[in-house]
């Protein structure tokens, strides 16, 4: 959203430019579509294909996530290095109805972004007695 | 227990004063020099010397406040807790339990030496900012310095009193560990040369004067055409290179000189559970590093060092916090060969083999090819812009390519048990050691390109100080990091049924 602000932004500076100095028109049409088709990546489709790959998994012993749009990521952390959960919502989110939720372990944060806020809550509450039963092995 | 009430050393105040002191250099010399030193003639001596009389001010304000901070300062141990109280105008209290304190550090500064003093900093696992230490006594007394210690043991034995009955054994030793003091390593004279003069500050130093000449080499072709400015370039050229190895050798002079002062008689000692490293040549520092907090033990190489069978041990620890609390240097410079003894004494039950699986040969481009991306339009621009000479960046390349394929080749893994052995190479070549159940989290990547290649890159994260450390291998079998994680995953799972 922002970057495609702030292309808009440069977009309509290169135009106002063009017109100024009586610049060639073809100008215009490549900056109509560079934002266009910026938008269109950056607003529509690439979160839309990262929501799609969106993969959380809570086990007993340990959480998985997947997720990534060019490099996919798959990352594990055990439950007995979880050292706390949070949940967290902006307006936005509160107005969809969403929160987001935080695991931490003594050295990284990992966030699952807008899951549905009993579903967030509800796995908050799992993760926190999961990690509270898990004992240290090695 | 001793309701005592200590008081620091009174050098305290005159360090305290100092400090402000430095801190406050700045905006005193600007305040001096905007205003002192324009003569405004008002013919009234106080508003001529206002400035040299608000500096005054200033001064004795500072040594009334350090006198009264160290008048304020106490520190006592009450029911198993060491308990600061101090505070110029809001009075702070603050109480550590023993068992919380995970280690004391001395440091002795120059004001420190002749009274026979020491700083202490009291450093526990989570300290709340990371540049700061829990609590520090800004000077005390050696014999104070013990007295703590000793009130700490003492509350721990007695701690460890109560279940004695179940676990005798362990307990004895224990103590008779306790008392042990091993001494591991030590720097001589020679290593600290050879630490100064393979340092990276060096590097940096000799490749800025590198630059230096080259621009200076690049200007006489255009000059060759008056042959008189010639005569004189070049002669001026023979002065410059005096001149830029007398600096070089005055840089190197002033790198092992700073050597000297903070690595002088650097020893590493074990003391029953403890790491002990003691260095410095003013300001001795000791430092003391509890085995269990050791999260990974590195060993790095640069490339200069590793030409000459040299490494350098690092290791990071999870308390204390900023940057020189997390990440150790162990063996500032050790000779290779010599590293697997020091070290087996001190972790003894790390797997110190060299890691053996190497990566696959199909994964070799993805180390040099993300660099055309920026690559391909520098060189095309700077071939553009300066045509001839634009060409040799195209030399470029093959460097990038050389060193992708360098650190393809110096990259490996190994699985030992409960252990994760990965060196992968920046610039410098790392082996890190890593135990699983130091591993805080693992996280495997891969893009579509290497999806088709099969091949991915793993990144294993630790706790080091109050951030964290990446040991990453980049584009490795795609089956062997899942091995690794399914390593990662399983012997967790298995524990749990154990139960």
């Amino acid at each position: 959203m922002m970057q495609t602000a702030i292309l808009l932004v440069i977009a309509i500076g290169a135009g106002v430019l063009v017109y100024l100095f009586d610049g060639p028109w073809w100008i215009y049409v490549i900056a109509t579509v560079a934002v266009l088709l910026f938008a269109y990546l950056f607003v529509y489709l690439f979160p839309k294909v990262r929501w799609v790959r969106w993969r959380y998994e809570v086990r007993e012993s340990e959480i998985e996530l997947q997720h990534g749009l060019f490099i996919v990521k798959r990352t594990l952390i055990p439950m007995v290095r979880v050292q706390h959960v949070d949940t967290a919502q902006g307006p936005i989110l509160r107005k969809y109805n969403l929160a987001e939720i935080t695991i931490s372990t003594a050295a990284t944060n990992h966030t699952i972004p807008a899951l549905i806020t009993e579903e967030a809550d509800d796995l908050r509450g799992r993760i926190s007695v999961l990690a509270r039963v898990a004992v240290d092995d090695v | 227990m001793s309701n005592n009430r200590y008081k620091l050393h009174w050098i305290t105040a005159v360090i305290e004063v100092l400090k402000t002191l430095k801190e406050m250099i700045i905006p005193l010399v600007v305040l001096v020099f905007a205003n002192g030193l324009k003569d405004l003639g008002t013919g009234k001596w106080y508003i001529d010397y206002a400035s040299f009389i608000i500096f005054g001010i200033l001064i004795v304000t500072f040594f009334i406040t350090g006198v009264i901070k160290w008048k304020r300062f106490e520190y006592w141990f009450e029911e198993d807790e060491l308990r600061i109280e101090y505070g110029l105008f809001v009075k702070k209290k603050r109480y550590i339990p023993f068992d919380r304190i995970q280690s004391l550090d001395y440091t002795e500064g120059i004001l420190h030496r002749p009274l026979k003093l020491v700083k202490v900093k009291v450093e526990t696992a989570g300290s709340s900012s990371a540049k700061k230490s829990e609590a520090e006594l800004t000077a005390i007394t050696k014999d104070a310095a013990k007295r703590i210690e000793m009130e700490i043991a003492e509350a721990k034995n007695r701690r460890k009193a109560i279940p004695v009955e179940q676990s005798e054994l362990v307990e004895e030793l224990r103590i008779e560990e306790s008392v042990q003091v091993k001494s591991i390593f030590a720097l001589s004279a020679k290593d600290l040369f050879i630490l100064a003069t393979t340092s990276g500050g060096i590097g940096v130093i000799l490749s800025g004067a590198a630059i230096f000449l080259s621009q200076f080499s690049e200007m006489i072709p255009f000059e060759w055409m008056y042959e008189e400015v010639s005569g004189f370039i070049k002669y001026g050229l023979v002065i410059v290179a005096i001149v830029v190895f007398l600096g070089f050798v005055v840089v190197w002079g002033l790198s092992v000189a700073m050597t000297f002062l903070s690595y002088y008689g650097f020893s590493v000692a074990l003391e029953g559970q403890d790491i002990v490293i003691a260095r410095g040549l003013l300001e001795k520092k000791r430092m003391t590093v509890p085995l269990n907090r050791v999260q990974s033990v590195r060993i790095v190489e640069n490339p200069v060092r590793q030409l000459f069978g040299y490494a350098a041990v690092v290791i990071d620890s999870a308390g204390g916090g900023g940057a020189e609390g997390a990440k150790i240097n162990l063996f500032p410079l050790v000779k290779k060969a010599a590293i697997n003894g020091s070290l087996q004494e001190i972790f003894p039950e790390l797997v110190l083999d060299e890691p053996n699986n190497k990566l696959p040969v199909r994964g070799k481009r993805f180390y040099y090819r993300i660099d055309f991306l920026w690559m391909a339009p520098t060189v095309g621009a700077l071939i553009y812009f300066f045509f001839p000479y634009g060409l040799l960046s195209l030399f470029i390349i093959p460097v990038i390519i050389l060193f992708g394929l360098w650190q393809h080749r110096s990259a490996a893994y190994k699985i030992a048990g409960n252990q994760l052995t990965v060196r992968f190479r920046g610039f410098s070549l790392q082996t890190t050691f890593l135990m699983k159940k130091r591993i805080q989290s693992m996280e495997m990547k891969q893009n579509y390109f290497h999806k088709r290649k099969h091949v991915a890159t793993l990144a294993t994260s630790i706790k080091s100080g109050m951030g964290s450390f990446r040991a990453q291998v980049f584009h490795m079998e795609e089956s062997e990091a899942e091995r690794i994680l399914s390593w990662y995953e399983k012997s967790i799972n298995k524990k749990e049924q154990q139960e």
